[in-house]
């Protein structure tokens, strides 16, 4: 269980969130959902304990998964040496990675059917790949609680998809907590359970996903009309997409 | 005793002309013009304060020196013989030579002696304040004859000054007369060490005022092989050219032979076996550099390299000359610190130098 | 270069520690110490050698009555082993630190800790004090300069790599100029060519009582900094990323920091300021062993105790008169450098 109970930030004149309490529950997945520049990060970062509340109180587990924007950048290690350095939390301040977890790293990359990667050098890697390594690194904590950053902003369409269907088989197992944060609606109804909105003036709504991305919430949310797309395939997926007049009013 | 017989000629037959300008040209080319006499000198470069003392036989002309030319005068026989000393000012210039132009100005000299070929910031804020300047070069005998010729005409004393210089002439000539057909092999090889307490500085040859009198006493450079005037070597190098004399800088206070004889290394050379290890002498001023009492540095140096060459008796011409440079009767007790008796004395033919 | 790996995969994970390197890196500084020991002034044979260094090692009592085993046991054995040992120090704290700033570039300069330690070597010598006493005070003072930074970097409680480098170059800069002030009070003729000659460098004073003196603080210092190894490779990483791998950067930079301090300090109280090292030899084990600080420390070590006895058999053999360390670490370290700093600029620059 990671969450905060009744905190507030502000940077200056600007508020990011007052009283706010917030659990992410364990065996869900939660999306942090917000236009850029709304504080979705810095909201993860309070959660992870990385940015000091002005008031208020944070809860988390002493070892979290966490999958930054743009991890390890400079590593010029292998992937396999990236992931191994999930385990460092459970490594003394002199401790060295032995065949344990070695093994746990490997085991990660197969949970994100990565297992190829294994050896390619990290920094040679492309986006998709590198989002691939960081996400079994977190997995190789072995924490109950996985925070992802923008895990998909970065991406192509195609990794996108890759990325939330790893995100959404992750989040079947039972008891694992799933947060991550996103600027696209569909992106958390594709996998989220519960959705937390960065409302335009700092106030936080959270719900069960069916109930929070509805076209008033989206419009309030984005200050744009946004409308449900529907598909005429009745297995396909419905979109939340902006209501803007494109080609066919015209 | 002889330099004392050149200056009485030589008193007898100048005729000072007080009146006249003075004019000559300094290491620079710098034509220095004086209208009379310079009364009033400021010296930057360190030895230069004793020489100036020396030629004037008196303090009265100095009134400004470096803060490390002071206190070697304060620390040394010269300190006593003249106590007057410890009240010149030594703020016209840090000890780096970079003259104080405020402090200078104060002490307002006729003129200002400073090292010649360092570059405008030496020079520049001497002549700027509108001060008569001269500059100096170190190094050789020649230059150094030129320097104190040139600092007694500036004093309007050229009598003495060519009391001075005949005494250097005259040494010199004797030595070479006895030395000059030395074969190599007869030469005793010389080491002089100007830093030897943490690292070994040795002299080389090219311009090199220790290695040339050296030479001039009987004796060869043990670093001869070396680049340059002045080199840190190792001690295994040292040990490679086993000299069979090793000179000790007087500049080191706390250096004695010790500092040799304890060496492992060094204490294996022949020159310790042999008891051959001299510090230099500490008079009127340190004896390793030129200055006023150099044919000392030579008759000494000689007589420890060739005591079967020469018979000089140095106690007695360390008399004579403290009596015309300093108007000072040296005591026994005096002559057996500047000679470091109590240290060497038992150093190999240390013993002629001791009171009979 | 056979072994650079820069295009090949790296092995996998532990495994990856291949085993041909060290014993070669190991092999090639006994070799080089040999060859130092050989070498001198003093025409020693070889055969010789090898006869005293055997006659010592059956029978560590007594002491050499012969020049040739005095030379060999006294001067040269404490000699190359101190440089040997520096090389080491100086080697692995430039890798260590660049690992913790992220930047090839950085040296122990950065910190201050050289300024501070020439400082406090400098004012002993101004003093008329050596040996002992020049050593404390040149670690003292280097220690000094590190604590200084530390208090300047602090605030609110945090450290940032930047203000930890802004600091750092405020009491460098802040030590070079009491430096320069000690040169401008230093009598010409005795302690101011001893505190020139001495920020110079140079092994030749090397004795065992000194290479006693040094092998506390280096040990030290390479002992710490080879336990962190891993912790190196974590604080590589981004500081938010580091933290959520459990590792506290605040606190572990400054046991990196402070193994450095007390290598340099100690290095230039025993041999003056010694620079480059730190700065060549890392970029060397880069290119043989990779970024990997499990493999970079030891090759570091190994190279840099290497380099650095070749820096000053050099030093000591080339000419009659003693080549300043300083002098040949920059004429070689200097170029190296420069072609460095146009690879780090056109590959960051690269996509």
């Amino acid at each position: 269980m990671i969450g905060l109970t009744d905190a507030s930030l502000s940077f200056g004149a600007l508020r990011l969130f007052e009283g706010l309490t917030l659990g992410v529950p364990q065996g869900r997945t939660t999306a942090i959902l917000g236009p850029n520049g709304r504080g979705k990060t810095t909201l993860l970062r309070a959660m992870l304990g990385f940015q000091a509340l002005d008031r208020g109180h944070r809860h988390a587990p002493a070892i979290i998964g966490y999958v930054p924007q743009h991890g390890a950048s400079q590593a010029k290690l292998s992937g396999l040496e990236v992931v191994i350095m999930g385990r460092a939390a459970r490594l003394g301040l002199f401790g060295q990675p032995g065949p344990e977890d070695v093994t746990a790293a490997h085991g990660a990359l197969a949970q994100v059917g990565a297992e190829n990667l294994a050896e390619l050098r990290y920094d040679r890697m492309s986006g998709g790949q590198r989002q691939m390594i960081l996400i079994a690194r977190a997995l190789a904590t072995g924490s109950r609680v996985l925070v992802l950053d923008e895990p998909t902003s970065a991406l192509d369409l195609g990794n996108q998809s890759r990325t939330l269907s790893l995100i959404a088989s992750l989040g079947r197992i039972r008891d694992r907590a799933i947060l991550f944060s996103t600027h696209d609606p569909n992106h958390a109804l594709a996998v989220a359970d519960y959705v937390v909105l960065m409302m335009p003036g700092g106030a936080v709504l959270q719900g069960p996903v069916d109930r929070m991305i509805t076209p008033g919430l989206m419009a309030e949310l984005y200050g744009v009309p946004m409308q449900w797309v529907r598909p005429a395939d009745p297995s396909g997926r419905s979109a939340m997409l902006p209501a803007f007049t494109g080609k066919e009013a015209a | 005793m002889r330099l004392l017989s050149y200056l009485s000629i030589a008193v007898l037959t100048a005729t000072p002309a007080l009146a006249d300008p003075i004019l000559f040209t300094d290491h620079e080319g710098r034509e220095v013009a004086l209208p009379a006499p310079a009364e009033r000198i400021a010296s930057i470069p360190i030895p230069m304060a004793s020489t100036l003392i020396a030629i004037d036989g008196a303090t009265d002309r100095l009134v400004g020196m470096n803060p490390t030319a002071k206190s070697a005068i304060l620390e040394g026989i010269l300190g006593r013989i003249f106590p007057e000393a410890q009240d010149i000012p030594s703020d016209i210039t840090a000890p780096n030579f970079i003259p104080n132009v405020e402090e200078l100005a104060r002490v307002n000299p006729d003129l200002v002696i400073q090292w010649a070929g360092r570059g405008p910031d030496y020079v520049d804020p001497i002549t700027n304040a509108g001060l008569n300047l001269m500059t100096i070069m170190y190094g050789t005998e020649e230059r150094t004859r030129d320097y104190m010729t040139m600092a007694a005409t500036a004093m309007g004393r050229p009598e003495r000054i060519e009391a001075l210089i005949d005494w250097r002439a005259q040494v010199q000539a004797e030595l070479e007369a006895r030395t000059a057909g030395l074969a190599q092999e007869d030469r005793p090889t010389v080491l002089y060490l100007l830093r030897a307490m943490e690292n070994l500085r040795a002299s080389g040859t090219e311009n090199n005022y220790n290695a040339w009198y050296h030479g001039l006493a009987g004796g060869r450079n043990a670093a001869e092989e070396m680049v340059g005037g002045w080199a840190d070597v190792s001690v295994e190098q040292v040990a490679a050219w086993n000299p069979d004399v090793i000179f000790l800088n007087s500049f080191e206070a706390d250096l004695t032979i010790d500092r040799i004889l304890n060496d492992p290394i060094l204490s294996m050379t022949d020159a310790a076996r042999n008891g051959r290890i001299y510090k230099m002498p500490l008079g009127g001023y340190r004896w390793d550099p030129p200055n006023q009492e150099s044919p000392l540095t030579w008759i000494w140096t000689a007589e420890l390299l060739h005591p079967d060459l020469f018979d000089y008796d140095l106690r007695a011409e360390m008399r004579a000359a403290y009596r015309v440079l300093y108007d000072h009767d040296l005591t026994d007790a005096e002559i057996d610190e500047i000679l470091w008796m109590d240290m060497q004395g038992g150093q190999a033919n240390y013993a002629q130098f001791a009171a009979q | 270069m056979t072994l650079t790996s820069q295009d090949a995969a790296p092995r996998r994970g532990l495994f990856s520690l291949r085993p041909g390197v060290f014993p070669v890196l190991t092999a090639g500084l006994v070799l080089t110490m040999l060859y130092a020991i050989s070498a001198g002034r003093f025409e020693v044979p070889f055969g010789r050698i090898l006869e005293i260094l055997w006659a010592r090692a059956q029978d560590l009592s007594g002491s050499p009555e012969t020049m040739e085993a005095r030379i060999v046991e006294l001067v040269r054995l404490p000699r190359v082993l101190l440089a040997a040992l520096s090389g080491a120090a100086l080697a692995v704290g430039g890798a260590a630190l660049q690992g913790v700033f992220r930047n090839p570039l950085v040296s122990p300069q950065v910190l201050g800790i050289s300024q501070g330690g020439a400082f406090g070597g400098a004012l002993a010598i101004l003093l008329g004090f050596h040996g002992v006493v020049l050593l404390g005070m040149s670690f003292g003072f280097g220690l000094l300069a590190l604590i200084l930074v530390g208090l300047l970097a602090r605030i609110d409680g945090r450290t940032e790599v930047l203000t930890v480098i802004l600091a750092g170059m405020v009491v460098g800069a802040f030590f070079a100029a009491l430096v320069s002030v000690l040169q401008f009070l230093a009598d010409p003729n005795t302690s101011l060519p001893a505190i020139v000659y001495w920020l110079m460098g140079s092994f030749a004073t090397a004795t065992w009582p000194r290479l006693g003196l040094a092998v506390p603080g280096m040990a030290f210092g390479l002992i710490l900094v080879w336990a962190l190894r891993y912790r190196l490779n974590l604080l590589a990483l981004d500081e938010a990323e580091a933290r959520s791998l459990g590792v506290n950067p605040d606190r572990e930079r400054w046991f990196i920091f402070g193994a450095v301090a007390l290598m340099t300090g100690t290095s230039v109280a025993v041999a003056g300021v010694i620079g480059w090292i730190g700065l060549v030899v890392p970029h060397a084990a880069r290119l043989i062993v990779g970024e990997d600080h499990r493999r970079l420390i030891p090759a570091s070590a190994l190279l840099g105790a290497a380099y650095l006895v070749v820096i000053d058999t050099l030093a000591r053999t080339l000419t009659a008169a003693e080549i300043p360390l300083g002098v040949l670490t920059a004429l070689i370290g200097a170029p190296v450098f420069a072609v460095l700093l146009r690879q780090h600029f056109s590959r960051a620059g690269a996509p």
